[in-house]
């Protein structure tokens, strides 16, 4: 299951990493905008199997940011 | 029974009204009911059994007829195809109309509109809740109707005038269109089962003709496109107990009618109880984001709320719960989501839900941490002035107990349509994290000091001039200056927040405001 960044962002920290496992509600990056620190979640629990972005990229919204193998 | 006696001879009679009765319970046959249990649907029935407490429903209307010459070769038609009545839930008297799937796709026809308009003359008389279950392909479509069309529309209009009168709840069971996507459109709340229901204006075969384009119900109107994409549903559930369920769930925070108070529900949680828990909830370092769902948790009675459009404009909450016993509507502000920034959609959801609340006398609680609007051309494009001008309007006019908590962030026109201190707050209080300010310190610093920042050479310095300024700017959002100034009301212990909002709920429970004179006013749309 793709991720994807809901808000045109800078990816501020990497929380995690390929080939961890998650649950539900694991946050997996912190991204920056608005002046916010905002997490980003997993929506499912699972398997790492990609991180699309790194600190200091900036996303737009929508992107994928990373991929979860439930 | 003295069958000797010919002067005396009910038995027939009896028997043959107990023939019909029992036809009429069948709905559309032990086949068609089938057809709709494999889909994983209840028989019409069965829905009211488990909607409405046991032995309450006074039915209506049970043995009418389509009474169409035109439709004589499909035999007749159960109760019309939509069962109407008066019922309970949880012991206070409901009225409903609920369509049978099984009789000619559950369709609206002139007889079985005529029960539902009878349904809606005494739901007037008596000012009780109305509720439909809607599973109907919408009106019957005969090839004889012609340009009689032009006496009909009646019932959205009398929805209208129930409308802010009585609760009007409409529950998506089924594949609905055309009038039967109107009714939910003009009720207060609407629940859809996913993927057995949807709602559009027009079937699929219908969109096909008219736009060529080929696309199913699930695809247009399903509960995935209404929940989280058009904003037009206000939940999504599993299957029809869960419907039913919510559909009580919703009702049970509110009055009967818009003249009764809102129900109080006895509760064992402590009205001053201290929810220490919102320390470790809500971060101190203000970039961080948290989720604002946990802070409604840990104040509301039991922890207990029921959030509206729970999957639609995410960065704001709205959602009912009680609060020492009395039901409250919740503004929240959601961190977590574009950092709780407002956009167009939110201003939306949030002024629906407030319009919701004062038309039933449900006081407002507005969780602030807001930096302000979404800005920029996308937002102007899509016109925010006059949707956040709608949420501002709603927040102005709402005049049940209207009480604000600044968590965090409020930051200029956010600030004042969560509920300033002049929008009428009854009762205002900060925590010591409280920013209120028209505002942050970096905007302010790129407005007030652009010519010093500009005259500054570029690189450290001009960082170093930025940063000094805005510290400058921050030693003035203080919310004890608010409080100094006596421009909030207090400033509170967060473990506090529960204990101080009930108090002002409390303080203002029998406010009453007065206007001047207006039809209406002109609300931004």
């Amino acid at each position: 299951m793709d991720i994807h960044a809901e808000i045109t962002a800078n990816v501020w920290q990497v929380r995690t990493e390929v080939g961890a496992t998650v649950a539900e509600g694991d946050e997996l990056m912190i991204l920056e905008s608005m002046k916010m620190e905002i997490p980003v979640e997993a929506p499912i629990s699972g398997t790492v199997t990609a991180i699309a972005v790194k600190p200091d990229d900036q996303v737009k919204e929508g992107d994928v940011v990373a991929t979860i193998e439930p | 029974m003295a069958d000797a006696d010919d002067r005396y001879n009910w038995g027939p009679l009896v028997q043959d009204l107990n023939e019909r009765k029992e036809k009429a319970l069948a709905m559309g046959g032990p086949e068609r009911v089938e057809r709709q249990r494999s889909l994983g649907k209840l028989p019409v029935r069965e829905r009211l059994d488990l909607l409405l407490d046991p032995g309450s429903f006074v039915e209506y209307g049970q043995l009418a007829d389509h009474m169409d010459p035109a439709l004589a070769s499909k035999g007749s038609f159960a109760a019309d195809g939509c069962i109407t009545g008066i019922g309970e839930i949880d012991g206070r008297r409901v009225a409903i109309a609920a369509y049978d799937f099984t009789i000619m796709a559950g369709s609206m026809g002139a007889v079985n509109e005529e029960k539902v308009t009878r349904l809606r003359e005494l739901v007037l008389r008596q000012r009780i809740p109305i509720i439909w279950l809607l599973d109907s392909a919408g009106a019957r479509v005969g090839g004889g109707s012609g340009s009689t069309f032009a006496g009909m529309g009646a019932l959205f209009r009398e929805q209208v005038a129930l409308s802010g009168v009585v609760p009007q709840v409409a529950a998506l069971m089924g594949h609905c269109a055309a009038g039967t996507a109107y009714i939910p459109a003009l009720t207060d709340f609407i629940v859809m089962v996913k993927g057995i229901s949807s709602m559009a204006l027009a079937g699929r075969h219908l969109v096909k003709a008219a736009t060529g384009e080929d696309v199913t119900e699930e695809e247009m109107g399903g509960s995935q496109v209404h929940t989280k994409v058009s904003g037009v549903a206000d939940l999504e559930v599993a299957d029809d107990a869960e419907c039913l369920e919510a559909v009580k769930r919703y009702l049970s925070f509110f009055p009967s009618n818009n003249t009764t108070r809102p129900p109080l529900r006895e509760t064992a949680d402590p009205v001053d109880r201290r929810a220490e828990e919102l320390y470790e909830i809500v971060p101190t370092a203000p970039r961080r984001a948290y989720d604002m769902t946990k802070v409604i948790g840990a104040i509301v009675d039991d922890g207990d709320f029921f959030e509206v459009k729970p999957a639609w404009a995410r960065n704001i909450v709205c959602a009912f719960a009680r609060m020492g016993g009395d039901p409250v509507g919740i503004v929240a502000s959601q961190p977590k989501v574009l950092g709780g920034a407002l956009d167009v959609n939110a201003a939306d959801k949030c002024a629906r839900f407030v319009w919701l609340c004062d038309a039933f006398g449900i006081p407002l609680v507005f969780l602030h941490d807001v930096p302000g609007f979404v800005v920029g051309s996308v937002v102007e494009k899509q016109g925010i002035i006059r949707h956040g001008a709608k949420m501002l309007f709603a927040v102005s006019e709402a005049t049940v107990p209207k009480i604000s908590v600044i968590v965090r962030k409020s930051y200029g026109a956010g600030y004042f349509v969560m509920n300033g201190r002049a929008y009428e707050a009854d009762y205002l209080v900060a925590w010591p994290t409280a920013e209120i300010a028209v505002m942050g310190p970096d905007g302010v610093v790129n407005i007030a000091f652009r010519k010093q920042l500009e005259e500054a050479p570029e690189g450290p310095e001009r960082d170093k001039l930025r940063i000094e300024l805005a510290e400058m700017i921050r030693a003035n959002i203080d919310p004890y200056l608010a409080a100094g100034h006596a421009q909030v009301d207090d400033i509170i212990d967060p473990a506090d927040t529960r204990a101080a909002i009930i108090a002002g709920l409390r303080a203002n429970r029998d406010k009453q405001v007065f206007r001047p004179w207006r039809k209406h006013g002109v609300m931004p749309v």
